[in-house]
């Protein structure tokens, strides 16, 4: 038995020393490394750096620029919300009685699957402002008076590009709410037709209870992913003009590798890590106290 | 049955719509890649060219541009050599963690919880350091070992998959004399394999897409992956739009291509892969 247990001890130390030893180097001691970082005003490549307690952590909150890139998390925060009833009736749509559904369902997430630098380029061209094919989509349609410089224009930009994001990651929501619809018994659904349900109380009184596990993870995965934009503004404005469309993410990074204030970068790194383990928490409480706690009744 | 043709009819316009919502960036970026550069200026972006003007120059112009090659075959590599090592630990580890009780499991678990919590792109700022110091900067060596160590979702897929299997398998073979190791690569690894086609296909789409690591490590030109190509190709064609037409089509259809081939996998495996509560 004890020369079973020490085999045993052996495989798993053998199985588990080298992705430990990654995770622990190239995860664990960064997130760890951030929290000390932000209490420094190191620049990046010097050898001394100066421990300057909560001075990071001050500046971060006085920082106009950095509450404005926030506001711009905010935007696609409640454009992707709204969007949420639509994607909702698209994976009903989906999951019905619906001819060539199987194409459908392929269209639909195709944008989550492609190249987002590509993407992100090929959005710059549709919106340009020389030749660009949304200003000949509303020239056809004689809205002229409508056309503006999309990508430029500090006023709109931001929802231009929540407007990309939407393009590319609603598909992910709606493959998500399908999946959900489709582990309902087709049983219960039949059940409720034949005695005469509509769509909308089929939709109300089975789809809806049955998913809300989903639909809370979806909201939840909302913030997390608003709060973490970064590839949409990093290619197609860099941020700009100003600060526009700047956001959370985009603005710690340029801090840390353009303007070399490592220090502060990782100050607001902190703050967002703090914001996606508070997230969290607060969806583990309402899952486990709400949701399921209502299931078991 | 007339209503029920009609409800048919406004379903299909809807999803026309979302089809066409869907194309239309895609589709507009392929007309212009056909176009010359007189054709860009004088044809309304979204039409095609006319016929006897088409021209395959912009294709041309990507495909024999030597860097796009050096991409393919670094992305190549780079795939490779994290997918055979995300297999190979992601297994291992969701074996161990499902299968075994054993002292500090708490703690291994808990680290792993972690790293699933921790954000993306902000943690590079730390995280360059690190490289740095292993003299891994400027090599190809970064991405490959940060896509091994982050992101982990294959523990879900596989901790998920492991544990519908039946215990009784590995007591059987354990009662055989297998060893602890021989029960894991003979037994319970070939099993995992509709696991790990899905693990691999989704992490392939990921890997191929992803700009910044890429970007941040390698900024070395005989480095270039895919995407940082594009990304290249785009700022030397300033102004140039149908060339970068042609490298924007060029570089979607890697992954496009993977998600026509495997779609059931990649459907099935996002949807497993995201509730995890």
């Amino acid at each position: 038995m004890s020369k079973l247990g020490k085999k045993r001890k052996r495989f798993i130390f053998a199985a588990l020393v080298v992705p430990m030893l990654l995770l622990i180097a190239f995860v664990v001691f960064p997130a760890f490394d951030l929290f000390r970082m932000s209490f420094t005003n190191w620049d990046g490549y010097s050898p001394e750096k100066d421990f300057i307690g909560i001075a990071n952590y001050v500046s971060m909150f006085q920082n106009k620029d950095l509450w404005m890139s926030l506001k711009n998390n905010a935007v696609y925060f409640f454009i992707h919300l709204f969007m949420i009833v639509v994607e909702l009736a698209f994976a009903v749509l989906l999951t019905g009685k619906l001819r060539a559904a199987k194409f459908y369902k392929t269209m639909v997430f195709m944008p989550y699957i492609i190249n987002g630098v590509a993407i992100s380029y090929a959005f710059s061209y549709f919106f340009s402002p020389i030749n660009g094919a949304f200003d000949a989509i509303l020239s056809a349609v004689h809205l002229e008076s409508l056309i503006r410089s999309w990508l430029s224009d500090p006023k709109i930009v931001n929802y231009v590009l929540a407007f990309v994001s939407l393009w590319r990651f609603s598909g992910y929501h709606i493959i998500l709410f399908m999946a959900a619809l489709q582990s309902i018994p087709q049983d219960q659904l039949e059940a409720a037709e034949v005695d005469g349900a509509t769509t909308w109380q089929l939709f109300k009184y089975i789809q809806v209870p049955a998913i809300m596990l989903m639909v809370d993870f979806v909201l939840f995965d909302n913030i997390r992913g608003a709060l973490q934009v970064f590839d949409i503004p990093f290619v197609m404005t860099a941020g700009g003009p100003g600060y526009a469309s700047s956001t959370f993410t985009l603005y710690t990074i340029k801090t840390a590798f353009t303007f070399s204030n490592f220090g502060l970068a990782s100050t607001m790194a902190v703050a967002i890590m703090f914001m996606i383990v508070l997230i969290y928490v607060v969806q583990n409480y309402l899952i486990h106290g709400l949701v399921l706690k209502d299931r078991r009744k | 049955m007339q209503k029920r043709v009609l409800t048919q009819i406004f379903k299909q316009i809807i999803c026309l719509c979302m089809v066409a919502i869907v194309l239309a960036p895609i589709l507009l970026t392929f007309f212009a890649a056909l176009k010359t550069k007189a054709d860009m200026a004088t044809t309304s972006p979204l039409l095609l060219p006319a016929w006897n003007r088409v021209t395959f120059e912009n294709f041309q112009d990507v495909l024999t541009d030597k860097y796009l090659l050096l991409g393919f075959k670094n992305t190549g590599i780079i795939l490779i050599v994290s997918l055979f090592f995300n297999v190979m630990f992601g297994t291992v580890t969701a074996f161990i963690i499902e299968r075994f009780q054993f002292k500090g499991k708490g703690i291994v678990v808990g680290l792993f919880f972690m790293g699933m919590l921790i954000p993306t792109f902000v943690t590079e700022i730390a995280r360059f350091q690190v490289i740095q110091g292993l003299h891994l900067y400027n090599t190809i060596w970064a991405p490959i070992v940060i896509y091994v160590a982050s992101d982990l979702m294959q523990l879900y897929i596989y901790r998920q998959f492991i544990s519908g299997l039946s215990v009784s398998l590995d007591e059987a073979a354990l009662l055989d004399g297998c060893s602890y190791f021989g029960l894991f690569v003979k037994i319970i690894f070939p099993l995992l394999a509709p696991a790990t086609a899905t693990v691999c296909i989704i992490k392939a789409i990921n890997i191929i897409n992803d700009m910044y690591i890429p970007y941040l490590y390698m900024p070395k030109n005989k480095l270039r992956t895919l995407t940082t190509f594009l990304m290249n190709y785009a700022n030397a064609q300033q102004g140039s739009w149908q060339t970068l037409a042609a490298g924007i089509i060029i570089i979607m259809i890697p992954t496009i291509a993977i998600y026509i081939f495997f779609q059931k996998y990649i459907l099935a495996g996002v949807a497993a892969g995201a509730v995890k509560e």
